[in-house]
């Protein structure tokens, strides 16, 4: 079994990294812009295994470690995204959240490069796995792989919207879905992230139970990233609403939010 | 004799006057083959006739006219029940065989279009099939190359970006429409004033389902006219639908009112689906700023000297709106202030923007021109193949190498019953037997070849090759070929 996650965890990357080599052929080279991605099916299927599998190993849903949490946002990602294209039979955006898709399992498979599935990093305490822990760890892995999307949707939909207002003709002008596609769909995904967020903050103190738990840094450290992210789809979600924000201003929250988590869950995983 | 040939005019060799005198109407063109077939003047034929070309497609007679042109003249003038035109000779263009199916091919994929990429040929080509099939002078050699023309349309289309993006104004105005907005079906497009290449992109921005038309006016009536006009145009062609045997074609340019090879007809072809008929509304200018809160597309182009789209009138308006305005300023001088386009909701483009994009989709468009010819010489290359194997000599061959190979599997199987003497009558048997059955076939093809016409021939090679499953004979024997070469023997 460890030489098994050892391979997985070796040619997952890669496998992502072939993915994103046929997404940026659809993007730069127009092929097949439309229709679905048999792969994409399959490479979804073969992460859920191998984080199945890392469960088995290390006796615990894979949620504790950082590794583990960025290989479950990349399969998130991935996932959610494998959805949408089957909604819509658009491949065009596939690029850029299979590109995060790539980055965050390249990153999760250099952190555990070398260490078995048990040894994860250190312990997260008490509160590490069981249903307590499931009920805020799983909202907020959506929050956090709906504000990654919400950051790429955003960044597209900025780069479309300079574009057009500048008149360029180019490759974005070319190969972009329309304002209209990306506008809603980087918010859409604002909302989910903000919800979801709203949920796993208030299933925290579960987390702790009776007797209390202890606040090391990384769990400090992770509190912080979650607030973070709470309050910037917050702010941007009620700066639509009442503010009648357009979508240019929450489109920019939104990558500036990303970007900031993702620098804190670094932080975070350095800490671990 | 050539068994094909093509032979007209087109935008390359004849001004619009000359070929306005040659260009038919449909109904024109049905009693032009009509009379060629009663009068069996032509083996087959077919006219294709554009606002850019009038071509004929013949398989010739050998007791048919000599002089092919001035008998065609002859036919339009018949058809049009006018003197025959006599344009200079040099205006038309002769082909023959290799060519004349090279050149179809190449209209098809509208290579030889004033625009190239323009999607409307393929349709008037299938329309031109159409009569020729319903005057009964599509025959065998026709039917086999246009439904290969119509392969090689949708394989360009398909395999190459010839037709992507808009090569007119209106239509540039539609794709910048399509990268803003999801789509337009439930959006309002707001035209203000009557210009005809702003009238031309509502238009095509109401036919690609756009929900709602408001038109604003100087004159409330002719706003009122304009919209009832323009609201009709769902369900009906992207351009205007020109009067059957009319005059000089839509001028071409920035109205783009016509894109490459537009017909003198009313347009059949690529018709936008239908649906709810759009809902129209006619204002006065007095009434633009409520007006253009409403829409979500604008098309300017009125004559006024000053802009009547200022941004002092329209940002209460627009200062607060979240969803995307477009307004397209197709005015000169213009219409729209250039600081509308700074509030944060709207895009606003001009002609030059338009005119940008469709000459750098022009530019994409001749660079796939390479790939779309490549696609021609295959289909050429197709063609001929099956032109070839459709000839009598290799036919015969193959029908005697098929019977003598049925004859000797029998005697194989047959053979070890009969002994001595018995053996020889059988085989002689046998071979007479085959000499016998292959007689009048091979009489008649002999026949076909030297007398008879070239229709009847390639259907009659047809119909022995698939009654004795000829074409499966010869790919074996060039799979053969491939593996062993074939030295010299006997010649079956």
């Amino acid at each position: 079994m460890p030489l098994l996650l050892a391979v997985g965890g070796a040619v997952l990357p890669l496998a992502y990294l072939a993915l994103v080599i046929d997404y940026g052929a659809t993007f730069f080279l127009r092929t097949r812009t439309r229709g679905r991605t048999p792969l994409l099916l399959v490479m979804v299927a073969v992460h859920l295994g191998y984080l199945v599998l890392w469960g088995l190993e290390a006796g615990h849903a894979p949620v504790t470690g950082t590794p583990e949490v960025l290989s479950v946002l990349a399969l998130a990602t991935a996932a959610v995204y494998a959805w949408v294209e089957a909604v819509s039979g658009d491949r065009r955006t596939g690029l850029f959240v299979l590109l995060l898709a790539f980055l965050f399992q390249y990153a999760a498979s250099f952190l555990t490069a070398g260490a078995s599935a048990g040894a994860a990093g250190p312990s997260a305490g008490p509160h590490a796995g069981g249903l307590r822990a499931g009920l805020h760890v799983l909202p907020a892995l959506v929050a956090y792989t709906a504000m990654a999307f919400a950051g790429v949707y955003g960044a597209l939909y900025l780069a479309a919207r300079r574009a057009l207002r500048r008149h360029r003709f180019g490759v974005l002008f070319d190969r972009l879905p329309p304002l209209e596609t990306l506008g809603p769909m980087a918010w859409h995904a604002l909302l989910t992230g903000f919800a979801a967020m709203t949920v796993a903050i208030a299933v925290t103190p579960l987390m702790f139970g009776e007797g209390g738990g202890e606040y090391s840094a990384k769990i400090v450290s992770k509190i912080v990233t979650g607030s973070v992210a709470w309050g910037v789809c917050a702010a941007a979600v009620l700066g639509r609403w009442l503010g009648r924000w357009p979508l240019a201003r929450t489109s920019a929250v939104a990558v500036v939010g990303f970007l900031l988590v993702m620098a804190l869950l670094a932080v975070s995983g350095a800490l671990s | 004799m050539p068994e094909l040939i093509a032979i007209g005019t087109s935008h390359h060799t004849a001004p619009v006057a000359v070929r306005e005198a040659l260009a038919l109407a449909p109904e024109q063109a049905l009693a032009l083959l009509r009379r060629i077939h009663a009068e069996r003047a032509y083996g087959e034929a077919l006219v294709l006739s554009t606002c850019n070309r009038t071509e004929f497609y013949v398989v010739p007679r050998p007791d048919g006219p000599a002089d092919l042109r001035a008998d065609l003249l002859e036919r339009i003038g018949r058809a049009k029940d006018a003197a025959p035109p006599a344009p200079d000779p040099a205006i038309f263009t002769r082909r023959e065989d290799r060519e004349a199916v090279r050149h179809l091919f190449r209209v098809s994929a509208s290579l030889e279009s004033q625009i190239v990429g323009e999607s409307e040929i393929l349709g008037q080509v299938k329309d031109a099939y159409r009569l020729a099939v319903e005057a009964r002078t599509a025959g065998f050699l026709l039917n086999r190359l246009l439904h290969r023309a119509f392969r090689v349309g949708k394989r360009v289309r398909s395999e190459t970006a010839l037709e992507e993006g808009s090569a007119g104004v209106p239509q540039a105005a539609v794709e910048l429409a399509e990268h803003i907005f999801a789509g337009l079906e439930a959006k309002t497009v707001l035209l203000v004033g009557a210009g005809r290449t702003a009238e031309a992109a509502a238009r095509a921005l109401v036919a690609r389902g756009a929900g709602r038309l408001i038109v604003a006016n100087r004159t409330p009536e002719r706003a009122r006219q304009l919209a009832e006009h323009l609201g009709q145009a769902r369900g009906s062609p992207e351009r205007a639908p020109a009067e059957a045997g009319a005059g000089p074609c839509p001028e071409r340019g920035k109205d783009g009112a016509a894109e490459g090879d537009a017909s003198l007809r009313p347009q059949r072809a690529r018709r936008t689906p239908g649906g709810p008929a759009v809902a129209t509304e006619a204002v006065g200018l007095d009434a633009l700023p409520g007006a253009v809160a409403r829409a979500d597309l604008v098309i300017a182009s009125t004559g006024a000297t000053v802009p009547v789209l200022t941004r002092e009138a329209l940002a209460p308006a627009l200062a607060r709106r979240t969803r995307p305005i477009m307004i397209v300023d197709i005015a000169v001088p213009r219409d729209a202030e250039p600081g509308l386009g700074r509030l944060e909701s709207v895009y606003l483009y001009t002609l030059d923007d338009l005119d940008r994009l469709v000459r750098r989709n022009l530019e994409r468009r001749r660079g796939e021109i390479p790939k779309a010819e490549a696609v021609v010489e295959d289909e050429v290359r197709r063609f001929e193949r099956w032109l070839a194997s459709r000839q009598v000599a290799p036919t015969i061959r193959l029908l005697k190498r098929r019977l003598r190979s049925i004859r000797r599997r029998q005697i194989e199987q047959y053979g070890n019953r009969f002994a001595g003497t018995d053996r020889d009558e059988l085989e002689a048997f046998s071979e007479a037997m085959c000499k016998r059955v292959m007689h009048h076939p091979i009489a008649l093809l002999k026949h076909l070849a030297t007398d008879g016409a070239t229709s009847e021939r390639l259907a009659t090679v047809d119909l022995v090759r698939r009654l004795f499953d000829l074409d499966a004979l010869e790919a074996d024997e060039e799979a053969d070929e491939e593996t062993e070469p074939r030295g010299p023997g006997p010649r079956s």
